[in-house]
């Protein structure tokens, strides 16, 4: 497998260089498109439905935008690739999981661009600095192998049935307005007397814990419960696990079906 | 992988493995549900059936067969990319395989960037790839381009990068499917002669071909695969023929397998190629004479012995095919079959007899082969010269038409 470092590093270049091919922006146009959805969702819901009295909301939104728009990308981007590299799967002997785990870490890498461009921001907007910065290192790091674990399992499945992309694409919306990135769980009004339903909203949803997790610590500056950090490190360490299992199983004969 | 082989190695033991045809390539959810009520079937092709081989490191050896003999499937088990459904399919040391040029090259890289992930692709790491850079650059003849984007590039230039990536990375084991065929002749001659130096350098070369003479060329073993199995392993010439034979007899997997002199009451015992002068040749101009002598010899008196001959070029295509009663043969008889001007245009040819009596055994039609390479000439181009002449209405002469 060590053998093979050099090649995942290869793999990672030739999607990144895919992927921004012939635009003039590049790598900006995924820190662009959060940043739009950021000015909208302010604007929705802060200016004109007045539900978010939060404040700096569109920092708060940005971070948990951030969150949401590498998983789904990432889930996006890796459910065809194992199809897309067909020729390749079917000509080279090589560990098969190099390509949705290239076209995860390339989401990973855009991640951790917008981090990077947040983070100062957040510590401005704050004012201070808390050792509790330093949770965001785990926490992404768990937040990527849960990413990295669902996209090999999305590859694989997507190589068995088609469909597995076109559901995906069509579960993600309304995933991502039941994930608490407009509010807080407890702040909508809807589960005010409902304690069921926050619950739900919030465990149930496994990348919701995720995206409050990275927005207690860079929005706040406060450290998630030891509760809530168990969660994300079982959440990452299953959907890791679980991802490579069903890969090895299904992607035995990928040369031959795809 | 490569446990108790030596680097080079490569074995193959009872190696078996059914495809299932599928009428659509991929599946839907949709179908999964609803074929689960009928109990789906699906009809299976066995690609391969027990097959065990055994090749040593620095051998090369060459694979033939017909369109879905196993040739492909058997390379893709040894370079571990299909699972077998049972037996051992294992290569010591390094493999690089070459079964498509330019396989999991990124169109938007250059040349230069996808030599580096080519290499990576075989699992080579990034100081060895850097050893060999210039060597592989300098072989690929790309000069300028090898820094353009590869999507730039044409074909001949995609199969040259292929090529001098493959047979530049320092691997054990080379498996090639049938790619030497494209490209021009000089640029061919090159790729001959570097895998002459990497196996003399102790590397193993499988080489799967349709092209009798690329096999020739760098092969002294050939294995003839026909319907998943082996049906001949053996010395180049006589695999050849072997595998001529099996051409003959289209849609009969395996009738012909009879090994050459095992009892048949009339055999070939020697077939030449003559020409003009009587002097043994094999490479003619079009439009020369030239004979085909054949030596039969009959174990016991045979009556009605009928004497064949068939023509086929590099493809296996047929080219021509006669047979006549000779009559009563008793002991040895020589026959030939006269050309007084060969109509067959450039290309190397296979011309294979045989003689049996006159119910032919089942398949066994043919002997003997040997080869037949006629050079080029003006007039035409293609397999056959017509020998016809132009003529314009209203003109009397050609020279007249010219003028």
């Amino acid at each position: 497998m060590l053998r093979y470092r050099y090649l995942f590093e290869q793999m990672v270049r030739r999607e990144l260089r895919q992927k921004y091919k012939g635009s003039a922006l590049g790598v900006l146009w995924y820190l662009i498109n959060p940043l739009v959805l950021m000015g909208a969702y302010a604007l929705v819901f802060s200016v004109l439905l007045r539900v978010a009295d939060i404040p700096d909301y569109p920092l708060f939104l940005l971070v948990g935008l951030i969150v949401w728009v590498f998983f789904a990308q990432a889930l996006l981007a890796a459910a065809p690739s194992l199809v897309q590299n067909a020729a390749l799967v079917r000509k080279v002997r090589f560990p098969r999981e190099a390509i949705p785990a290239s076209v995860a870490t390339v989401q990973m890498v855009t991640f951790l661009v917008m981090l990077a461009v947040a983070t100062p921001v957040a510590l401005a907007v704050r004012g201070t600095l808390e050792p509790e910065l330093l949770l965001l290192v785990p926490v992404v790091a768990l937040l990527f192998c849960f990413v990295l674990g669902l996209s090999l399992a999305v590859s694989v499945l997507h190589a068995h049935y088609r469909d597995v992309e076109p559901v995906l694409a069509a579960a993600l919306l309304p995933w991502f307005f039941v994930t608490p990135i407009f509010l807080r769980v407890e702040e909508l009004p809807g589960v005010a007397d409902r304690d069921w339903l926050a619950n739900l909203l919030q465990w149930a949803n496994p990348i919701a814990p995720f995206v409050d997790a990275v927005r207690q610590v860079l929005y706040a500056g406060t450290a998630p419960g030891l509760g809530h950090l168990a969660y994300i490190a079982v959440a990452g360490v299953l959907a890791l696990g679980g991802g490579i299992l069903l890969f090895r199983r299904m992607g035995r004969d990928l040369a031959v079906m795809l | 992988m490569s446990a108790g082989l030596a680097p080079g190695e490569i074995v193959l033991d009872k190696a078996t493995r059914t495809f299932r045809i599928r009428r659509d390539r991929s599946r839907t959810l949709k179908e999964l549900v609803v074929r689960r009520g009928f109990g789906a079937t699906h009809a299976s092709v066995q690609a391969l059936r027990e097959v065990s081989l055994r090749i040593a490191p620095g051998e090369a050896v060459g694979m033939v067969g017909r369109n879905g003999a196993g040739k492909s499937s058997t390379l893709a088990c040894l370079a571990g990319i299909v699972p077998l459904d049972s037996g051992r399919a294992q290569c010591g040391g390094r493999v690089i395989t070459l079964l498509e040029l330019g396989a999991g090259f990124g169109p938007d890289f250059s040349g230069r960037e996808n030599i580096f992930l080519n290499g990576a692709l075989h699992g080579f790491g990034r100081e060895q790839i850097e050893q060999r850079m210039d060597e592989i650059v300098a072989f690929s003849e790309l000069g300028e381009f090898i820094d353009l984007p590869v999507k730039t590039y044409s074909s001949g230039m995609f199969l040259r990068l292929g090529f001098s990536i493959a047979a530049h990375l320092e691997a054990d084991v080379m498996l090639i499917d049938e790619i030497l065929a494209v490209g021009d002749e000089s640029f061919q001659r090159k790729c001959f002669t570097r895998i002459a130096q990497r196996m003399e350098a102790g590397a193993t070369l499988v080489l799967v071909s349709h092209d009798p003479g690329a096999i020739e060329r760098v092969c002294r073993r050939v294995v003839v695969l026909d319907g998943g199995q082996v049906a001949f392993d053996g010395e180049v010439t006589e695999g050849l023929l072997h595998y001529h034979r099996l051409l003959g007899t289209e849609g009969g997997a395996s009738r012909s397998s009879r090994p050459t002199g095992s009892g048949s009451a009339l055999e070939v015992t020697e077939l030449e190629l003559l020409d003009a002068d009587g002097r043994p040749r094999s490479a003619y101009r079009p439009g020369e004479a030239l004979a085909v002598r054949m030596r039969l010899r009959a174990r016991s008196e045979v009556v009605r012995a009928v004497a064949a001959l068939e023509v086929r070029s590099e493809l296996g295509e047929l080219c021509f095919r006669t047979d006549t009663v000779i009559g009563t043969v008793e002991g040895e008889i020589e026959v030939s079959f006269e050309v007084p001007r060969l109509a067959l245009l450039e290309g190397s040819y296979d011309v294979a007899v045989g003689a049996h009596t006159q119910d032919p055994p089942p398949g066994g039609l043919l002997d003997r082969l040997t080869r037949l390479v006629v050079s080029a000439a003006e007039g035409g181009e293609g397999i056959a010269d017509l020998r016809g002449s132009w003529t314009v209405a209203g003109r009397r002469s050609h020279e007249e038409a010219l003028r």
